[in-house]
């Protein structure tokens, strides 16, 4: 874990490697170098990328094996399983041990997947408060726990992957998208988070677009996010003018 | 650090109660985020601290506010600040309760942190880890107006206070061989950020501060019997009616 929350060094190439796929606009590229960098990194043997599409609803951008596949769509068509729910729930699902852990919350799943081989799955949402914009599943054949060390990398680059994922669906970005935008997001103050309701309140729009909206307003004006959240919760700028 | 600490037998009755209402939400459905707002406020009732607040590790190496005593804007940015310095990211870093007597005898230790709680008014700090077994799990953060330490007794409190909001986040959901605590630290943090984000919304929405907001939403949890963090999030899914609260 590294000392102040900054990150390290091979997190910091991950920023790079997945802001060059975003200048490209590439979605699935930016999902591929993430899940990448999650099995480079970690003790796992398969990963996987799904983004909401609309309210429900999801696409996956990225799955390393025919392992994780499977496991996806098994969830998906019986509407259960740990990915499903941290998907659902936005809070992260850890199964240790698949095959004595499952059972009890998820029946039918856990029969689905019996022959697979996997002993643990692990499943972190990509969210930032009610703005939900998808989820990082993984899988290891031994079971077992991940470390507090581990824990911290994967929670490291969920940051990253949510800030990326959503830069891309955002769109209308080229060029402007830099390694602050991409890290602004994963150090937020209140301020942004009550600037992000305030937008919801004034255009009834979802939390994602409204966190899109004052990014796109941060980026068009020159500003950091942070600032522009103080001015609006502050009353210096009105909610009005953030209005694309 | 006491501003007006209660006394003797009243003292004592409150005590009871606060621990009385910690165990009573502890075995009933409750919202681990309303818990330890209420934790807070017993902190400034029992201990006459000036404000107090919980801040939760984040898993990543830092620290985030979970629950404070008062929703006050520079307040919260306050005990955000300690996300990089300050006496509660060294109580969680050490695991020790840091006491600052005097925090104007500290801008040499916390150089962007003391100055701005010294202009905020405040004059002391205590810090008190939160732990399980041998893992701090974050900490318990207690400003007063006074120099001064707090007394032997009441530093017993602070930390009963600190263990049992430890135990709350635990118990939040079973705990599956007490080793990771990922769920529940993560969902605590995540509940925090959408409460933030209800708030801006309410206070948009209703022209109030964002202050009133958050009471707003905390009597309509309370009245209707539903979860703070619950209602933050339909509000923002729009499944709750503004008007309704």
């Amino acid at each position: 874990m590294s000392e102040s929350g900054e990150l390290s060094l091979p997190l910091r190439d991950l920023v790079s490697s997945v802001l060059a796929a975003l200048r490209e606009g590439d979605a699935r590229e930016v999902a591929a170098r993430v899940g990448r960098a999650c099995l480079a990194r970690l003790p796992i043997d398969g990963v996987s990328l799904s983004v909401m599409v609309d309210t429900g609803h999801r696409q996956t951008l990225y799955a390393s094996d025919a392992v994780m596949e499977y496991v996806e769509a098994v969830q998906f068509s019986l509407g259960e399983g740990p990915c499903f729910e941290a998907f659902q729930t936005g809070v992260p699902v850890l199964v240790p041990d698949l095959a004595s852990d499952a059972g009890q919350a998820w029946p039918m799943f856990a029969t689905q997947v019996a022959t697979a081989d996997i002993g643990a799955i692990f499943a972190f949402p990509l969210r930032q408060g009610a703005a939900r914009f998808g989820a990082m599943d993984m899988y290891r054949r031994d079971p077992g726990w991940l470390s507090d060390a581990e824990v911290a990398t994967v929670l490291q680059i969920t940051d990253i992957a949510t800030s990326a994922l959503f830069a891309a669906s955002a769109g209308g970005e080229d060029g402007e998208i830099s390694e602050d935008s991409i890290m602004e997001l994963t150090r937020t103050r209140a301020v942004v988070h009550q600037a992000t309701g305030m937008i919801v309140a004034e255009f009834a729009i979802p939390a994602e677009q409204a966190l899109a909206r004052l990014r796109g307003y941060a980026f068009a004006t020159g500003r950091l996010l942070d600032d522009v959240a103080a001015d609006l919760v502050a009353h210096r700028l009105q909610p009005g003018v953030i209005d694309t | 650090m006491n501003d007006s600490p209660l006394e003797g037998a009243v003292r004592e009755q409150r005590l009871v109660s606060a621990f009385v209402e910690m165990a009573d939400t502890l075995v009933d459905d409750y919202d681990i985020v309303d818990v330890l707002y209420r934790l807070a406020d017993h902190c400034v009732t029992l201990l006459g601290a000036a404000a107090a607040g919980l801040l939760l590790a984040d898993q990543r190496g830092s620290i985030q506010v979970v629950a404070t005593s008062s929703e006050r804007a520079r307040l919260l940015e306050l005990f955000q600040l300690q996300a990089d310095e300050g006496p509660c990211l060294d109580a969680y870093r050490t695991g020790e309760v840091i006491e600052v007597v005097d925090l104007s005898a500290a801008k040499w230790r916390w150089p962007v942190f003391a100055p701005e709680a010294l202009a905020e008014g405040f004059r002391s700090i205590q810090a008190v880890p939160m732990r399980l077994r041998g893992q701090i799990i974050g900490a318990l953060n207690l400003f007063g107006r006074e120099t001064g330490p707090l007394s032997g007794q009441d530093l017993e409190v602070a930390r009963a206070l600190a263990d049992t909001a430890t135990i709350g986040i635990l118990q939040e959901r079973a705990i599956r061989r007490g080793e990771v605590l990922t769920e529940q630290m993560q969902g605590a943090l995540t509940s925090r950020v959408i409460i933030e984000q209800a708030k801006g919304l309410l206070s948009q929405a209703a022209t109030i501060s964002t202050e009133e907001a958050f009471e707003k939403l905390r009597n309509y949890s309370r009245n209707n019997n539903v979860k703070l963090s619950h209602v933050a999030e339909q509000l923002m899914r729009g499944e709750v009616r503004i008007d309704a609260l």
